[in-house]
C-alpha cells in the first residue's frame, strides 16, 4: 500500500470537536473528566486516551478576530524521532507511513514523548505503556478513512495517497495565498515529511506549534551515525555530542528505569 | 415563508448550497448547529463564493465568514430593512422579476395605512388587526387590479417603497450597533453575487419579530430575483433530524397534517369549512377525514367532520403557554414525548409550576430527563407535588424504523439499525398500544363523544405496529382503484372524496409495491445536487420550490449553468432536471397557469405585501367546488410588511416610532420585567454543537461531556473589566425572572457595541443544562423570557435583560 497522507486544511475547520469524539469511538477510548479551560477548548492536551483534539486560539486584532481552530494529533513523522528514541524497539513505520508503537513491546519509558517535537505519545504510568494516534492503521489497511476524517463535515480533513494530496494541499495553498499571504504549509519541510500535512492561516506560532522541528541533534547522531558505525573515533565534534547523548540518557535515567520495567515484565507483573 | 410564497418550507436543499455565489447567514450558527450545511458551502466557496455572517457574536461559523457584523440581538429588521430600501433606491432589483413573479405592481386598497408604528386596522383592545384594509383594489371579477408601472402611488412597490424609507443606514446603525459602511458592504455584496443564498434558524425566528424578520428575507430574495432558483432561496435550517417532518404532520395546534388549516368552532359544517378556506382546503381536509376514519367516512356524515374536536381560537394555548394553563386547571393529564420543557421552556419556573397540577405526567424519553423527574429540582417540595408520573423508556433513532423528513423536505426511510433493549419499545408501538387499550376501553359506548375513538380507522398492524402502514397511509390511497396514490397527479386530478390521504403534501411517496422514500440513488447527472433518485422529496419530489420562476417569458432558463426546468415546444410540456412546479406541466409559459412562478398563493405571485386576498368566486356548493378554484392567502398577523419592534425588554427606546416600543401583537406569558438600569446588560441563548437541545440525551454522552462539561457566559473584556471578572470566574446571572451562576468566558469575540450613541455589552449564554444527567448544569431558561410571536408562537429566548456580578 502506497504512503498515505491525512491533509488538515485549518481555514475549513469550524471546531466541532467531531473528530476527536469519533476517535474516542473507534479506538474505544474512554472520556475524561474535564472543565473548559479557555475559548470552547476543554481538552488541554494528549493523553493515554485522549490521542487527538482541538485547540482554540482567539487572536483579535485591528478590529478582526482570527478564530483558529486546529486539530492536533500524531504527525507519524517520515523520520520519526520517537522512534530513535525508544528504548525497545516497540515504535516502527508502516509503509503507508504510519508511526506506530508495539504495545507488546513498548515498556512505557517515556523517552519518545522527551524526543517528539511536539511531546505527543502519552505514558500511562499504571500499566507501564505509551500510546497516541494510531492513525487508524486498522481502517487504513482495510481501505477504509481513518475515523476523524470519515466524521469531518467541512471538508477540513482529507485522506489519500501522499502524492495525491500533496497535489491537494498545494493546490488550496495557492488558492489561499491570493487572499492571505501568511498561509502555509506545515509539514512537509521537517521530520523527513510528515503524514499529517497542515495547511495554516497563519505562522504556526499563533498555533502553538513549533516553528522549526527538529529531532533532537544528539538523538540523531547517536541513531544515525554513531550508533551504526559501533563507535568508531569520528573526531572532537562528534565526541562532544555523543558525550551530550549519554548525558541525555542519563537524565533521563533511562537504563535504570528500562532495567527495573523489564524486569518487572519478566516476573509477569505490569 | 408560507405568507410570502404559499409553502412554509426550506426553499432549496442541502446539496443546492453548492450551486450558491453568496451566501448571507444571519440568526444560524450553522457550523455548529447544522455542521452538515458546511460541507455544501464549503463547496461553493471553492468555486468563490462569499460568505456573510451576521450574529451577536463572532461564531464558529463565523470564522468562515469573509463579512462579519456583530449586531445587537432582535434588530435584524432594521438593518435588513435598510438593505430593502437600499435596494429599491439604487433599482439593485430584479426588474423582470419583480414585475413577472411578485405582486410589485398590484394595487392596494386606499384605505391601507401605517402611521407610528401601526398598520391600519389595530384594535387596541383586543391588541389584533382587521386585515380588511390590507387589500387589494378588487375588479369586477375579484381579481387584483395591476398597475401599468412600479411607479404608480397604489402599487405595491410604491407602498414597500415608502415604508422602507425611514430605514437608512444611519438609522439601521443606530439601532442594530453595526456601523453604516458594513450595512452597505453587505448590502452591495449580496446583490453583486447571484444567485443568493440566505439562511437562518432560531437566531431569527426566537423573536416576538419573528415572522416578520423572515418576511424581511422574503422580500429580499423576491426582489433580487433569487427565489425558485438553483444556489438561491431561503433556508430554514431545521434543528432536528425530523422538524420539517414534524411540522408537516402538524405539530401546531393551528394545523392539521399537511398544512390544513384546523377547524375551529366558526365552521360548524364542513361546508362552513370550505366556505372559509376553500376548495384547496376542502379536498386534503376530506382526504385526510377519510384516512382517519377509513370507511366510516362517507359524503352522508360528512366525512366525519363532526368527529374531529374543533379548535377554540380564544382559548387555544401555544407550547409556552400550556404551562400557566395546567396551572390553572385547564389540563389534569400531559402525554410528554420527546420534549424536555423542565430545561427548554423559557422563564422555566412556569414549567413545574404547570406539571405540579396535573392529576398525572406521561414522559417518554430514552433517558430520565429533567422532565421526567422535575419534582427533585432542588428547591421543589415533593410532599407538595400529587402529581403521579409515569416514565415509559423509549427506542433511540437507531433502534427504530420509519421515515424522518429534514429540512430538504426530503422524506427518508431507515430500517432499526439494532433491535431495542427489553421492556423499551419505539414510540409507534407505545402509541398503538395505549390507543387500542383505550378503545377497548370505550367499546360497547354510545355516547356520541365517544364515536371518534370507536369510528377510528386503525390498522397498523396486530402486536407491532408497523411504520411502512403509517407512510403508506400519509401517501395515500385511490379508493375507486383501491391502490395506493401513484403520484401528486393522481391525487389532484381526482374526485373530492375518491382519495385519502394522512397528508396530502406526501402523496406519491408509496406508490404501488414501492417505497421512494427508502431510495438511495446518488446519481447526479447535472452535477447540480439534484439527486433525484434519492429519498424523496415533498411535493411530487421536487428540490428547488417555485422553480418556474428561473425561467423567462419562453419558459428557458435565465441562468445556463443552473439549469432546472424548461418549457419544451415540441412536446407541449414543462419538463426538467428538476420536478417543474407549475399549476399544470401542459400549460405553455404564456397562459395564466404556465406564467404562475408561486402557485400556491391566490394570486399566483410572490407577495412583497402580504395582502388578504382570496382567489375564485364563493359563491358555489362544497361538493363541485373542485371545479372553482377557491384559495386564501397566508397571513402575517402583526403587519403586511415588516416593521421593526424592539425586543419585550430593551435597552433603548424604538427609534422609529417610541410611542410603539415591541410588537403590539406579541404573546406575552411571563409576568415579571426588568428596567435597564437594574438590568442593563442584553442576553442571547444558543445551542451548541457539542450538545442537543436540551441535553437529554447529549449530556447522557460522556464523550460529549468531556468536550462541553459546563455552561457559561460569554462576555467582552470591557465587560470583564467592569465587574472584576477575568477568564473562568464564577458569575452571577439575572433577570426579572431568575438567576444562574456559572463561570465566565472572556472574549473578543463579543465587542461593546455602540447603540444610539451610547456603550451596550451583549451576553452570550449556551442553555443546553439542567439538573439531572451524567453531566448536571444551571439551566440558562431560569432568566429568559416567555414572551412569543403573534404569528408562529415561538418565544423571544434571543434577547432579554439581565444583569451580571462576580459570584
Amino acid at each position: 500500500m502506497a504512503r498515505k497522507m491525512v491533509f488538515i486544511d485549518t481555514s475549513l475547520c469550524t471546531g466541532c470537536k467531531a473528530c476527536s469524539v469519533a476517535c474516542k469511538a473507534w479506538n474505544d477510548l474512554p472520556a475524561e473528566k474535564t472543565k473548559r479551560i479557555v475559548s470552547y477548548q476543554t481538552q488541554a492536551d494528549f493523553t493515554p486516551t485522549t490521542w487527538t483534539y482541538v485547540q482554540f486560539r482567539e487572536n483579535y486584532k485591528n478590529e478582526k478576530m482570527q478564530f483558529n481552530m486546529i486539530k492536533l494529533q500524531c504527525f507519524h513523522c517520515a523520520d520519526p524521532a520517537c522512534m530513535k528514541a525508544c528504548s525497545s524497539d516497540a515504535i516502527y513505520k508502516t509503509e503507508t507511513g504510519y508511526t506506530l508503537i508495539d504495545q507488546d513491546k513498548c515498556i512505557g519509558c517515556g523517552y519518545c514523548t522527551k524526543n517528539c517535537p511536539w511531546e505527543v505519545p502519552k505514558t500511562d504510568s499504571k500499566i507501564n505503556k505509551t500510546s497516541k494516534c494510531t492513525g487508524c492503521i486498522d481502517r487504513v489497511e482495510a481501505g477504509m478513512k481513518p475515523a476523524c476524517v470519515q466524521t469531518c463535515q467541512p471538508g477540513a480533513l482529507q485522506f489519500g495517497d501522499y502524492d495525491e494530496m500533496m497535489a491537494v494541499a498545494q493546490a488550496r495553498l495557492a488558492e489561499l495565498k491570493l487572499s492571505n499571504h501568511k498561509a502555509n504549509l506545515y509539514g512537509d519541510q521537517f521530520m523527513g515529511s510528515t503524514t499529517y500535512l497542515y495547511l495554516l492561516e497563519d505562522t504556526p506560532y499563533s498555533y502553538g506549534l513549533h516553528p522549526n522541528p527538529v529531532s533532537p541533534i544528539s538523538l540523531t547522531i547517536w541513531k544515525d551515525l554513531v550508533h551504526p558505525l559501533g563507535g568508531i573515533a569520528i573526531g572532537a565534534s562528534a565526541v562532544a555530542i555523543a558525550g551530550g547523548v549519554v548525558a541525555n540518557f542519563v537524565m533521563g535515567n533511562y537504563a535504570k528505569r528500562a532495567k527495573k520495567i523489564a524486569e518487572s515484565h519478566n516476573e509477569g507483573g505490569k | 415563508m408560507s405568507p410570502s410564497f404559499g409553502r412554509g418550507a426550506m426553499t432549496n436543499s442541502w446539496q443546492d448550497m453548492q450551486n450558491s455565489e453568496c451566501f448571507l447567514i444571519a440568526g444560524s450558527n450553522c457550523a455548529e448547529c447544522h455542521p452538515i450545511a458546511m460541507k455544501w458551502v464549503n463547496r461553493a466557496r471553492a468555486k468563490g463564493a462569499k460568505v456573510i455572517v451576521v450574529d451577536p457574536r463572532f461564531t464558529r461559523t463565523a470564522s468562515q465568514a469573509d463579512i462579519f457584523a456583530q449586531i445587537r440581538p432582535g434588530t435584524d429588521i432594521a438593518y435588513l430593512g435598510a438593505m430593502i430600501n437600499y435596494y429599491i433606491e439604487n433599482k439593485l432589483y430584479d426588474e423582470y422579476y419583480v414585475k413577472n413573479f411578485t405582486n410589485a405592481l398590484y394595487k392596494i386598497s386606499k384605505d391601507f395605512a401605517f402611521n407610528d408604528g401601526l398598520f391600519s386596522g389595530f384594535d387596541p383592545e383586543t391588541k389584533k388587526y382587521d386585515y380588511s384594509s390590507w387589500a387589494y383594489q378588487l375588479d369586477a371579477e375579484n381579481k387584483p387590479i395591476k398597475a401599468s408601472s412600479l411607479d404608480d402611488p397604489d402599487c405595491v412597490f410604491q407602498k414597500l417603497k415608502t415604508h422602507f424609507s425611514r430605514y437608512t443606514f444611519e438609522v439601521a446603525s443606530k439601532i442594530t450597533g453595526i456601523p453604516q459602511e458594513k450595512i452597505k458592504l453587505i448590502a452591495d455584496t449580496f446583490a453583486a453575487a447571484k444567485p443568493g443564498n440566505i439562511f437562518y434558524a432560531l437566531g431569527m425566528t426566537q423573536h416576538t419579530t419573528a415572522v416578520q424578520g423572515i418576511r424581511c428575507y422574503a422580500i429580499i430574495q423576491l426582489l433580487l430575483g433569487n427565489v425558485g432558483k438553483a444556489g438561491g432561496g431561503i433556508q430554514a435550517l431545521r434543528g432536528e433530524p425530523n422538524v420539517q417532518g414534524s411540522t408537516d404532520m402538524a405539530n401546531l395546534n393551528a394545523n392539521l397534517p399537511g398544512y390544513i388549516p384546523y377547524p375551529t368552532n366558526q365552521e360548524k359544517t364542513l361546508h362552513d369549512f370550505a366556505m372559509k378556506n376553500g376548495s384547496v382546503q376542502h379536498k386534503p381536509l376530506v382526504a385526510l377525514l377519510k384516512a382517519w376514519f377509513g370507511k366510516n367516512a362517507t359524503a352522508e356524515n360528512e366525512y366525519g367532520y363532526q368527529w374531529l374536536p374543533k379548535n377554540n381560537p380564544s382559548n387555544m394555548p401555544i407550547q409556552p403557554q400550556f404551562f400557566n394553563k395546567m396551572a390553572e386547571g385547564q389540563f389534569k393529564l400531559l402525554l410528554n414525548w420527546g420534549s424536555n420543557s423542565t430545561v427548554s421552556i423559557p422563564d422555566r419556573k412556569l414549567v413545574a409550576r404547570g406539571l405540579s397540577a396535573l392529576e398525572m405526567l406521561v414522559v417518554a424519553d430514552v433517558f430520565l430527563t429533567e422532565t421526567a423527574q422535575f419534582w427533585r429540582e432542588p428547591g421543589l417540595n415533593p410532599a407538595e407535588i400529587p402529581t403521579e408520573v409515569i416514565f415509559l423508556p423509549a427506542a433511540f433513532v437507531y433502534e427504530k424504523a420509519g421515515s424522518m423528513t429534514n429540512s430538504s423536505r426530503l422524506i427518508q426511510w431507515k430500517e432499526a439499525a439494532i433491535p431495542p433493549l427489553n421492556g423499551v419499545h419505539p414510540d409507534l408501538d407505545m402509541l398503538d398500544h395505549i390507543f387500542k387499550k383505550v378503545r377497548a376501553l370505550y367499546a360497547g359506548s354510545n355516547d356520541p363523544k365517544d364515536e371518534p375513538i370507536l369510528k377510528a380507522n386503525w390498522d397498523y398492524g396486530d402486536h407491532e405496529a408497523d411504520p411502512l402502514k403509517v407512510l403508506q397511509e400519509l401517501g395515500g390511497y385511490n379508493d375507486v382503484t383501491g391502490k395506493p396514490i401513484a403520484s401528486i397527479g393522481e391525487y389532484l386530478a381526482a374526485p373530492v372524496g375518491t382519495v385519502s390521504t394522512g397528508c396530502w403534501i406526501y402523496t406519491g411517496v408509496t406508490p404501488e409495491g414501492q417505497n421512494l422514500a427508502d431510495r438511495r440513488g446518488n446519481a447526479d447527472p447535472t452535477g447540480l445536487g439534484l439527486n433525484k433518485d434519492y429519498a424523496f422529496a415533498w411535493p411530487g419530489n421536487i428540490r428547488v420550490l417555485y422553480n418556474r420562476a428561473s425561467c423567462d417569458a419562453y419558459g428557458q432558463p435565465v441562468d445556463p449553468r443552473r439549469k432546472l426546468i424548461w418549457w419544451d415546444p415540441a412536446q407541449n410540456l414543462w419538463v426538467g432536471n428538476d420536478g417543474p412546479d407549475v399549476a399544470d406541466k401542459t400549460k405553455g409559459p404564456d397562459t395564466p397557469e404556465g406564467k404562475q412562478a408561486f402557485r400556491m398563493n391566490p394570486e399566483g405571485v410572490g407577495r412583497l405585501f402580504a395582502a388578504t386576498y382570496k382567489s375564485g368566486t364563493l359563491a358555489t356548493p362544497p361538493e363541485s367546488i373542485a371545479a372553482v378554484p377557491i384559495r386564501g392567502a397566508g397571513m402575517t398577523v402583526d403587519g403586511p410588511m415588516p416593521e421593526f419592534y424592539e425586543p419585550i425588554e430593551s435597552p433603548t427606546p424604538n427609534l422609529l416610532h417610541p410611542n410603539v416600543q415591541n410588537n403590539p401583537l406579541a404573546k406575552i406569558v411571563s409576568t415579571d420585567f426588568g428596567n435597564p438600569d437594574e438590568y442593563p446588560y442584553v442576553l442571547t441563548t444558543y445551542g451548541v454543537v457539542e450538545h442537543f437541545c436540551a441535553g437529554a440525551i447529549t449530556r447522557n454522552i460522556p464523550w460529549l461531556n468531556e468536550i462541553a462539561p459546563e455552561p457559561y457566559a460569554e462576555i467582552s473584556r470591557n465587560l470583564a473589566h467592569k465587574i472584576g471578572v477575568k477568564e473562568g470566574d464564577e458569575v452571577e446571572v439575572s433577570s426579572a425572572r431568575g438567576k444562574l451562576v456559572v463561570r465566565a468566558l472572556v472574549t473578543d469575540r463579543i465587542q461593546t457595541l455602540k447603540i444610539n450613541g451610547k456603550d451596550q455589552e451583549t451576553i452570550g449564554m449556551p442553555w443546553s443544562w439542567g439538573f439531572a444527567s451524567l453531566s448536571p448544569g444551571p439551566s440558562t431558561n431560569n432568566v429568559t423570557m416567555n414572551a412569543c410571536d403573534p404569528g408562529a408562537g415561538t418565544p423571544e429566548y434571543k434577547c432579554c435583560l439581565v444583569n451580571i456580578r462576580r459570584a
